[in-house]
């Protein structure tokens, strides 16, 4: 009786088996039929992720600290309110004279970075006699070569659009933080209303649209510089930036290579 | 023992085995996203996605629409590389439909200071000034156009 | 009041709340911690299951037949911990009902997403198929003695196999050796790997340190030992039963040996990151002697390492010097500690690896709640679960009556 059950069983599962290799053709044919629809029925129509590939560069020398990237993201992306969740902020360093007599070159490093910037700054109260330099620096996701957080996601929720930017599905996302943990830029934080990872996505509904990121479109001075390196256009900025600038990574000895470049950095800044 | 028998034990769990590996097999055919792995190991479907949100920044492009002469002044003088809604605010509702009013229509000296507040961190070729010393009248605006800004009205 | 205002009255809030729990600067995102206390549960209880695991093994490989009495409980121990270990991540995802997609669209370069595999490899091809092939006959004996749910939840378990003839008997002997040979790789690949989803972290140097996994593993194998010896007393004073002298020297000896490679492992580490000096280092060093120094220097260095080395020490340097009950007493107090130590080394790893600043240039505050989803009481629930857990599969598997030096079906018969 046992065996009879077990083998019934076992002819169940040799049928289960096949007739799952049998169906892989058909449900990859099916597979791509949804495809076509999903990628027909979008917004901005006729958008190739493969035909684009953003970059963002920035010049320290020209952000003026006015904050008005940051509240742009915020208000664009429906970021958080809290003082806790961005996903472009500014950073001011301070580099202090050093003490005299010492043996230092440059002083004790300040950074600070109320509210992210987004309300700009305040002049510091450190006396400006005793500054040696002080500059502001935007920072956003570095748009990595090798990108850590999306080598980190357990299911591809986070991963490298071929477009060049890096986003989170939050469909699919089931909130582990692991990503956030391996950004080394502090780029990610854990949207509390959603329980999702979040991060900057380029304005990826923007960009698709033909408009710039709204951190960009707003910058003043700008010191945030975007392109498409697919498609130049005359006088493209960012051959540009990259022909006049010497240009910087952060954090580069962790092999992340991030593509977001910083003109006009100094050593301070990580 | 003249002839070789499966042990019962091994019969049991390769059986088992087979059930385990097989419901994982289905489950993975059933649950898989259909875009699952288009461009790499994450779902296609989602680029597309999130390129539907709707913008709330309209861009400089759309005030041009209407706004074409301002837009001409403003490229002619020292804030030629501002953009409208630096200012103005996000005006996607406004640029969408003209009779709904943008969001921000008054203006403080804050909005000057924001950036001109002289700050020794800013860059040096940047115009700044202490509001103590340099001001001499009511606002800002007062002296300053902002759209051409070494104009006095 | 207006509400528009609402929402920026609560950041200013916040922002000055944080402004008082922050000593230079951390980038804004890293202000609150994101893995809390369930994240500091999960790899201690996942380590006691390896542990404990590897304790079994002791018998069954190592034929170290002293430790036979403790041999079921300490496979028993490891499941009813293996079972509850994958909860705290549970309750910890912001999605937990999207689960499924780490074994459905696993992604390889991701260590989390092994862990679905690892942990059912494990579960189901280690430690409950030696289970099986352990239990095999005695469940077949107590499907026939047994009525009710009982009986019906062991002829279940006996899969129908109720051939009791010496070759198969035989048969689970050697399938039960195989598994274990497979199976401690499989322990230490369980944990292992728990200390590389830390380890591979090269964003924080805290945790990102190839000595990790080895450190993980030890750490784990000492704790797993540890729980055993406080568990084998306390489930042979529940039973009003001797605590076998020879079986507890044993497991006396074999902590020892294990805190004793924990240690040096964890010094060699130390010794690694002062030496190689790195940028990150100003700030570890700050963080071990500040906001780590209690559960860092004194419970997991002092309480949790060097006092039970120095008493275990004595018990292996001068044992006939120390009556036996003393001994027993050092051993189980030994072990508490250790155990408090452990825990405080996951701490210290989990909730130090967030309290600096990845820009090395500050600190943020972890501030524990009470309630929620990440606040105490559900911490300490999920480690007294597993216990409960466990009491349940003694109740069901390790009876009063057998003697347990007798069930244990010993390799005399291969």
């Amino acid at each position: 009786m046992n065996f009879v059950i077990s083998r019934r069983r076992m002819l169940g599962a040799l049928a289960g088996a096949l007739g799952w290799i049998a169906s892989q053709p058909v449900a990859k044919a099916s597979k791509a039929t949804v495809q076509k629809l999903l990628a027909g029925s979008p917004a901005p129509k006729g958008y190739d992720p493969t035909q684009h590939k953003w970059l963002m560069c920035i010049d320290v020398d020209r952000c003026i600290g006015c904050g008005l990237c940051v509240d742009a993201c915020k208000t664009e992306n429906h970021v958080p309110e809290a003082s806790s969740f961005f996903r472009t902020w500014v950073e001011r360093y301070i580099i202090k004279k050093p003490a005299d007599g010492g043996n230092d070159v440059r002083g004790e490093v300040l950074v600070d970075s109320p509210n992210g910037g987004r309300g700009g700054f305040q002049p510091s109260l450190v006396p400006r006699e005793e500054i040696l330099r002080s500059f502001f620096v935007p920072k956003l996701c570095n748009l990595c070569e090798h990108s850590p957080c999306a080598q980190a996601c357990p299911v591809g929720a986070t991963f490298d659009s071929p477009d060049g930017a890096v986003l989170v599905d939050p469909t699919y996302c089931i909130g582990c933080g692991f990503c956030i943990q391996a950004c080394p830029y502090g780029c990610r934080f854990m949207n509390p209303h959603t329980k999702t990872a979040e991060k900057c996505s380029l304005c990826y509904h923007r960009i698709t649209r033909g408009l710039k990121p709204a951190c960009v479109e707003v910058c003043p001075g700008h010191a945030r510089i975007f392109g498409d390196l697919k498609n130049p256009v005359e006088n493209d900025p960012i051959q540009e930036f990259v022909r006049k600038n010497k240009v910087f990574t952060l954090k580069p000895h962790l092999g992340t290579d991030p593509r977001v470049l910083y003109a006009n950095m100094d050593k301070e800044v990580r | 023992m003249n002839h070789f028998k499966m042990p019962p034990q091994i019969v049991r769990l390769v059986l088992l085995t087979l059930v385990v590996v097989g419901s994982y097999g289905v489950a993975r055919r059933l649950l898989v996203p259909p875009s699952f792995g288009e461009y790499g190991w994450f779902r296609g479907a989602a680029i597309a996605e999130l390129a539907q949100t709707k913008p709330v920044l309209a861009g400089m492009k759309s005030c041009d629409e209407c706004h074409s002469e301002i837009l001409q002044t403003l490229a002619k003088h020292d804030h030629k590389t501002l953009s409208c809604e630096s200012c103005h605010g996000a005006s996607r509702t406004h640029a969408d439909d003209p009779d709904t009013k943008p969001p921000k229509v008054k203006f403080a000296d804050s909005d000057c200071l924001r950036c001109h507040q002289s700050n020794f961190s800013r860059p040096a070729w940047f115009k700044q000034v202490d509001p103590y010393e340099h001001f001499r009248g009511d606002h800002c605006t007062g002296c300053h156009m902002p759209h051409q800004p070494k104009d006095t009205p | 009041m207006d509400p528009a205002l609402t929402p920026i009255l609560e950041a200013a809030g916040e922002a000055h709340q944080l402004a008082t729990s922050i000593e230079g600067y951390v980038y804004p995102n890293e202000q609150n911690l994101l893995w809390s206390v369930l994240i500091v549960v999960y790899p201690y209880i996942t380590g006691l299951v390896a542990g404990a695991f590897i304790m079994a093994s002791l018998v069954r490989v190592f034929n170290v037949k002293a430790l036979t009495p403790v041999y079921r409980m300490a496979l028993l121990t490891a499941l009813g911990f293996l079972i509850c270990a994958p909860l705290p991540l549970l309750f910890h995802l912001g999605h937990p009902e999207r689960s499924y997609q780490v074994m459905i669209t696993p992604h390889v370069s991701s260590p989390m997403a092994m862990f679905g595999f690892v942990y059912a490899w494990y579960m189901m091809a280690v430690l409950l198929l030696e289970l099986w092939c352990e239990y095999r006959r005695d469940l077949v004996v107590w499907s026939v003695r047994e009525r009710g749910l009982k009986g019906l939840l062991y002829r279940v378990l006996t899969l129908g196999v109720r051939d009791l003839s010496p070759a198969a008997l035989h048969l689970d002997e050697r399938m039960s050796k195989i598994i274990t040979v497979i199976g401690i790789p499989s322990a230490f690949l369980l944990h292992g790997y728990v200390g590389f989803i830390f380890g591979s972290i090269k964003a924080n140097p805290w945790w990102g340190n190839v000595l990790m996994p080895v450190i993980f593993i030890f750490s784990a194998v000492v704790s797993g030992i540890a729980l055993c010896v406080v568990l084998y007393k306390e489930l042979c004073w529940f039973r009003r039963k001797v605590v076998d002298a020879a079986c507890y020297d044993d497991m006396g000896k074999f902590l020892f040996y294990a805190l004793l490679v924990d240690f040096t492992v964890e010094g060699l580490d130390w010794l690694h990151r002062l030496y190689a000096a790195e940028e990150s280092i100003f700030v570890l060093k700050q963080l071990a002697g500040g906001r780590l120094f209690n559960t860092l220097l004194v419970i997991q260095l002092c309480l949790g390492t060097l006092l039970p080395l120095v008493a275990l020490g004595a018990t292996q340097m001068v044992p006939e010097k120390l009556p036996v009950w003393f001994r027993q007493r050092i051993y189980y107090n030994s072990a508490v500690l250790i155990l408090a130590g452990v825990l405080a080394m996951r701490w210290n790893v989990v909730i130090g690896g967030q309290l600096f600043s990845k820009s090395l240039r500050g600190f943020t505050t972890f501030k524990l709640g009470l309630a929620g989803q990440e606040g105490w009481l559900l911490a300490v629930g999920l480690i007294v679960l597993p216990f409960i857990v466990l009491g349940v599969l003694i109740w069901l598997f390790l009876p009063d009556d057998t003697k347990a030096t007798e069930t244990v079906t010993t390799p005399a018969a291969g």
